[in-house]
């Protein structure tokens, strides 16, 4: 498998060291419930099909990334800097 | 309170010593050695210093840089040189500063107080330089990227790894001839996977 990063360009596997799910957003610690919380944690969907998931291209330019995988066939849909999937996210919150 | 002990340090043990000191061995070596096909040129004092922009401070950076220092910052995966000194990508909003001299960059940390952080790495990488007609198939035997003249030219820079050892390196020209930065302390092991591998075309080391 290769992942094309969107600095360094298609890279080998190898390169990257893999996080998981990208989807989990940590709860507030001192409101959340316990549920919530263990929830964030521990549960996990495996889907058999698109998946979004955080990469880090450890070998290369050192960042981190959000891979779009088809955990069937591992084609890849798209790669984008985490950074601006966080940011994007936190610029709709304040919207 | 009794006198802190104290042992006087050996001169011998403060000598400088340049990165491949003990390693790299002048001369020709492996096969075909009348006729290498790879050159290495061992780069020894050269000053080095990694620059890591303050978030949102890159166009700032970018101005002092070509104001004071006359240096242009390259886009991702390229390098900009002026002769022998220039600015390497190594990362987003990070470059590795490359100077002929040692006090190339003395100024810089001041000059861009506030806007990056700036790392000396004279001492903290190795620097070969690789060149000859075998200079392609030889870097090709290490990396994963595609070195083909149509993908990776001069100015072209990578951050990856060869033989697991984290490296750095940019094509200077199209003879071709590339740069190799590696960190310091993986000089020895780095050399050991560099010779072995320009063995089959005969290498000189300058």
């Amino acid at each position: 498998m290769r992942i094309r990063c969107p600095y360094c360009g298609e890279r080998d596997n190898g390169e990257f060291s893999y996080l998981g799910d990208a989807a989990p957003q940590r709860p507030d610690g001192l409101e959340a419930s316990a549920e919530a919380m263990h929830d964030y944690v521990y549960l996990r969907d495996n889907p058999a099909g698109t998946i979004r998931e955080l990469w880090y291209h450890a070998s290369g330019c050192r960042s981190w990334l959000v891979v779009t995988r088809d955990t069937r066939t591992h084609a890849i849909e798209s790669v984008e800097p985490a950074r601006d999937v966080a940011r994007a996210r936190r610029s709709g919150e304040a919207a | 309170m009794s006198e802190p002990a104290t042992t006087p340090t050996p001169a011998f043990l403060w000598r400088p010593r340049g990165a491949w000191e003990g390693i790299a061995k002048i001369g020709g070596h492996g096969a075909s050695a009348d006729a290498p096909g790879i050159r290495l040129t061992l780069r020894e004092g050269q000053g080095l210093a990694t620059i890591v922009a303050a978030d949102g401070r890159e166009a700032d950076l970018r101005a002092i840089l070509a104001e004071r220092f006359g240096l242009s910052v390259p886009e991702a995966g390229a390098t900009a040189f002026d002769g022998e000194r220039g600015l390497v990508w190594s990362a987003p909003g990070q470059w590795l500063a490359v100077s002929p001299t040692r006090q190339g960059f003395d100024a810089l940390p001041a000059a861009l107080q506030g806007v990056a952080a700036v790392t000396d790495q004279s001492d903290g990488r190795a620097l070969v330089r690789v060149s000859g007609p075998k200079a392609r198939t030889l870097l090709a035997k290490g990396v994963a990227i595609d070195l083909h003249p149509r993908a990776f030219g001069p100015g072209r820079a990578a951050v990856t790894s060869i033989a697991h050892i984290g490296v750095q390196f940019w094509q200077r020209d199209a003879g071709p001839t590339y740069d190799i930065a590696v960190a310091r302390s993986f000089a020895g092991s780095f050399w050991g996977w560099l010779e072995h591998a320009a063995a089959e075309f005969g290498y000189e080391v300058a």
